[in-house]
């Protein structure tokens, strides 16, 4: 995508800083509650990995609303515009009927008041990952212009315990999430590997699916399943760096020029992506080729 | 199907109770083929008769069901001590194909009289329309209560001849002759009987026709049991003949249609099924076949001179790449084993929904678990429509396919013992890893000496007597094919067809094929059989003994006792590889004592003897690449493709991996086109694995084309880049 180019080009430049906060909520029995702080270890981990990572894990008895309250205050006083901020909630939600509450210990986390807090993040760009129960009850109060909000359920409805985390957290780990190689692993490349693992299993087990996970990240309208230029979501979300895979580098000054024609090309490519429907398939595989061998080209240069 | 619809019942006010009501104007004008006179009767008891049940009858047989089925229920509120009320009640119903609710009304009425028995006769419908045992009880029993009841007789008749018993079918319509000469569906089967035996039927036919010279129904009834008899063909023309005589017959219309489905003839099918909708048969097998042939359009069509393939759409990337060249080996094979070709393709269907694949083999008896085959359509499950390891497709494929072969070979005069015997042989013939494994109920089934005579083997297939019957004959019969190869050779089998398509009976065949009496044969089957399995059947409850007792020490993880007796317990039941097996238990006890070359003979022999769980197979590949044996990995990997291709994407990869380090490029290929056609997660990574393959195997251009899709998802992907200007500067 085009804006990795320009985050190579200008890493350490534009970019703030990364803040990634992870809620690991009530289990209910033993079994969810290892289950449950398990994911949360391991996505800390992944994150902790992470350069400058500014990163806060809140697991069983630390994640109570009065802390979280407070922890999320300070954030407001610390991110700047330029940074991300991105928040995990794993565990179980609920739905009755009105409103949304991630369960943690003493009173429930409702999806107004964890939206309150986000809303006085001066952050431009956020993320939320409700892998909750119920999650998608959560939606219309999340969702907020420059914020995607992803959810494990489509609705409140979706009431049973789900396993989109697990996937979410592997994500993190898989370099064959990052689908278009560019080394960063976007929001939308996560929810597409871990939503494509979660239908396999439900699928494989020939179990009936009870999680249905959406995205939504235009601030308006409703959540969808399959993010698309069609229904106009994913375009925030694909521009959401949520980890770095490879070492962002300094060009000298003639190699800027190759990385100059190197975004050139491709969005070359990403316009003739857009026409495709518009024109014979022999005409787009012949073009697309050509760009693609003059990219290749050019990165070779760029190597060498 | 059902028989006969039309019972008596009283024009005027009369006693309910009273038994046997004289024949009604109307339904005597309706029985002798006077369709105007039948319709003003019938309108003449709507408008003037006061006693609801009457009423319901009229509307009853304006075929008006829901007017009828309100004025049944005013009846029976006015009644609630008539047994009769309940029974016509329960009869519309059944002409309405409600067999729960009419089930339920003779019940009812059962309780209201003991051995009642228009309600038994009710209850013998009902029995009939599933091939169920009791139908003949029930008949039986209303004929005990009311001898006079030529309806029940007449239902004997069929119920013999669907279990291919001519000579008692013969018998018992001519018993319902002698209790009315005008028992058309008792001439019916007469004339069928001639019919199947291609025999000049006209003296019934002429009969009938004297009677009611519009009596389509008899040769409906002629259809049904060509049908069953697997004569497609021929069935159509005898619902097309019933339809020239009856344009009216709705069900035999849907009939029809569903046949014509089955044979691919879809748009005859179609208009059919949608003027027997059109004019309120609305059964569930109408409007599934309907939903059915809607859904057509989510499949692909794969032609090729001797295939016709259909796949659903979401599934035909990956499922053509083992379908295709799968069905090629199994026509070749069966072409040189069987010493014919084909005069058309195969169509072969493949069904991600079971519920799909159902609809094609409904109102057949004991037929279509996995797999149904109609001429030369064959129609199955996806190894989608189950669980992994759940069922074995390319072992359901050559099944049917053989069936193909068989029932062109003898143009469908072949027994049903016959016919699934020679597929169960060519299961295993064809790998002895497929096929079913010795069950639970065949070793039941011989320790209890349940299993047929060779020559009423058939009837369990047809109307089984316990539960598991139908799987106990298709492995009895099964192992008959198998004994006559070994002992005589396949040619036997093949002269044995040969003379099942010469209308030859199983007694004579065996007199004159193989020598002895058909008793002789079970004998010394049985012996064989009983040198094959018999230690299994022997020792089957001390096998069950020892397993619990070693399912008690693995989780105690006692794994020097798993190992002590783990090969006494495989050897009493060798078969066995579902969960809880020893071949597990053993092989999890030798890794535990970290002896992973034992772990893996124990797996290798769960492979070879038909284990199937994807997982146990997957951790054997493991056990094997990182032993370094990657040829036998990859043919452990390669086994699964042949029950559960689907969902795996990285198994594809791993085995595509494998062969292209075996420098097996053609395989390669293969696989990774099926991690390709599994949606995977990194579509760039797949299309790129698939280009080396390609290169690998000489196929340049498709290799750059894959590159050019790998790079579509991903344009800085830098192996893919560079295997792009290599091929381009090239």
């Amino acid at each position: 995508m085009k804006w990795i180019s320009m985050l190579l080009l200008l890493a350490n430049a534009s970019f703030g800083a990364s803040w990634y906060v992870t809620i690991s909520g009530l289990g209910g029995d033993p079994e969810y509650e290892v289950r449950f702080a398990g994911w949360a270890t391991d996505l800390d981990k992944s994150l902790r990995n992470i350069p400058d990572a500014q990163v806060s894990t809140y697991i069983g008895k630390t994640a109570t609303k009065e802390t979280l309250r407070k922890a999320f205050a300070e954030f407001a006083g610390k991110v700047k515009p330029d940074d991300s901020f991105a928040v995990f909630l794993i565990g179980h939600g609920t739905f009755d009927g009105t409103d949304y509450k991630f369960n943690i210990p003493g009173p429930d986390l409702s999806a107004a008041e964890l939206a309150g807090w986000m809303d006085k993040l001066p952050a431009t760009r956020q993320l939320v990952v409700n892998t909750t129960s119920a999650g998608g009850a959560s939606i219309t109060a999340l969702q907020h212009v420059n914020r995607t909000v992803i959810s494990a359920t489509r609705s409140g409805t979706e009431k049973n315990a789900t396993l989109f985390a697990r996937y979410f957290v592997e994500a993190l780990r898989d370099p064959s999430a990052d689908t278009d190689k560019n080394e960063t692993l976007s929001a939308l490349e996560a929810f597409h590997y871990a939503d494509q693992k979660t239908v396999k299993f439900y699928e494989t087990q020939k179990r009936l699916a009870t999680e249905h996970a959406v995205l939504e990240d235009t601030g308006k309208g409703e959540a969808v399943r399959a993010p698309s230029a069609e229904n106009g979501k994913g375009l925030t979300a694909g521009r959401f760096p949520l980890i770095s895979l490879g070492n962002a580098r300094k060009f000298s000054p003639e190699k800027t020029k190759l990385v100059e024609k190197k975004q050139d090309i491709e969005g070359q490519i990403d316009k003739l992506k857009y026409e495709k429907a518009a024109m014979p398939s022999d005409e787009y595989r012949k073009k697309l080729s050509g760009l693609l061998v003059e990219l290749a080209r050019t990165q070779e240069e760029l190597d060498k | 199907m059902r028989f006969l619809l039309l019972s008596l019942f009283c024009v005027t006010s009369c006693n309910w109770a009273a038994a046997p009501a004289p024949p009604s104007p109307c339904e005597d004008h309706r029985k002798h083929g006077r369709r105007e006179a039948a319709t003003a009767c019938f309108n003449n008891l709507v408008n003037t008769s006061k006693n609801p049940a009457l009423i319901a009858e009229g509307f009853w047989g304006l075929k008006n069901y829901k007017a009828a089925n309100e004025l049944f229920r005013k009846a029976v509120a006015a009644n609630p001590k008539d047994p009769h009320v309940r029974v016509r009640w329960g009869r519309m119903y059944l002409d309405h194909f409600q067999k729960v609710d009419a089930a339920g009304l003779f019940e009812e009425a059962l309780e209201l009289k003991e051995n009642y028995a228009p309600a038994q006769l009710g209850l013998a419908l009902v029995a009939s329309e599933s091939f169920e045992e009791k139908a003949v009880e029930m008949a039986k029993e209303a004929l005990k209560n009311d001898p006079t009841l030529v309806e029940a007789q007449e239902l004997l008749a069929r119920l013999a001849l669907e279990e291919g018993n001519e000579l008692k079918a013969g018998e018992e319509a001519e018993k319902a002759l002698k209790m009315s000469p005008e028992a058309l569906d008792a001439m019916a089967v007469m004339a069928t009987i001639h019919m199947l035996n291609d025999r000049d039927a006209s003296e019934w036919t002429n009969r009938i026709l004297k009677i009611n010279s519009s009596y389509g129904q008899a040769w409906s009834i002629a259809a049904h049991f060509f049908v069953i008899n697997r004569r497609y063909e021929e069935g159509i023309q005898m619902y097309y003949k019933a339809l020239e005589l009856d344009s009216g017959l709705l069900e035999t219309k849907s009939d029809l249609g569903v046949n014509l489905m089955r044979l691919g003839r879809d748009v005859e099918a179609r208009k059919l099924l949608e003027e027997a909708f059109a004019g309120g048969y609305t059964s569930a097998a109408t409007v599934n076949t309907l939903k059915l042939m809607d859904s057509y359009k989510n499949f692909d069509t794969l032609l090729t001179p001797k295939t016709d393939i259909r796949l659903h759409k979401k599934e035909t990337a990956l499922l053509k790449l083992y379908f295709q060249p799968e069905l090629e080996r199994a026509i070749a094979t069966y072409e040189a084993k069987y010493k014919f070709k084909l005069k058309e393709p195969v169509r072969l269907e493949v069904y991600p929904d079971h519920e799909d694949f159902a609809v094609r083999t409904m109102g057949l008896p004991g037929l279509g678990a996995l797999g149904v085959t109609f001429g030369t359509v064959v129609a199955m499950d996806s190894p989608s429509g189950r669980k992994p390891g759940a069922f074995h497709w390319a072992s359901t494929l050559w099944h049917e396919l053989d069936h193909v072969y068989v029932l062109t070979a003898t143009q469908h005069r072949v027994p049903r013992w016959f016919a699934e015997g020679m597929a169960m042989h060519e299961e295993t013939a064809n790998n002895p890893e497929w096929g079913d494994r010795f069950s639970v109920e065949g070793i039941t089934a011989i320790r209890d000496k349940k299993l047929l005579p060779i020559a009423t083997l058939d009837a369990g297939f047809v109307r089984p007597k316990y539960p598991a019957q139908v799987t106990v004959s298709y492995f009895q019969a099964g192992k008959i094919c198998d004994y006559i190869k070994e002992r005589w050779g396949f040619d036997k089998l093949l002269e044995m067809m040969n003379a099942f398509g010469a209308k030859q009976t199983t007694e004579q065949i065996v007199e004159q094929k193989l020598g002895m009496k058909p008793e002789q044969f079970d004998t010394e089957f049985l012996a064989w059989l009983n040198k094959q399995v018999g230690n299994t059947v022997t020792h089957f409850e001390e096998w069950r003994k020892r397993l619990k007792q070693s399912v008690a020490l693995m989780k105690e993880k006692k794994y020097d006792e798993i190992l002590k007796d783990g090969h006494e317990i495989r050897d009493l039941y060798p078969d066995y590889v579902e969960a809880g097996n020893i071949y597990e238990m053993m092989a999890t006890s030798f890794l535990e004592k970290k002896d992973t070359e034992s772990a893996i003979k124990e797996l290798m022999a769960y492979a070879k003897i038909g284990g199937r769980d994807r997982d146990v197979l997957k951790k054997l590949g493991k056990l094997l690449e990182d032993k370094g044996n990657k040829q036998e990995a990859a043919a452990v990997y390669d086994r699964i493709n042949y029950f559960y291709p689907m969902q795996d994407e990285e198994l594809h990869r791993k085995l595509g991996d494998l062969w292209m380090d075996l420098k097996n490029a053609k395989g390669a290929v293969r696989e990774f086109s099926a991690a390709l056609g599994s949606k995977p997660v990194d579509p760039a990574l797949a299309y790129y694995n698939l280009a080396r393959a390609q290169k690998a195997s000489g196929n340049k251009d498709d290799a750059r084309e894959s590159l050019v899709s790998a790079l579509e998802n991903a344009p800085g992907f830098k192996p893919a880049q560079k295997m792009l200007l290599e091929l381009t500067d090239k």
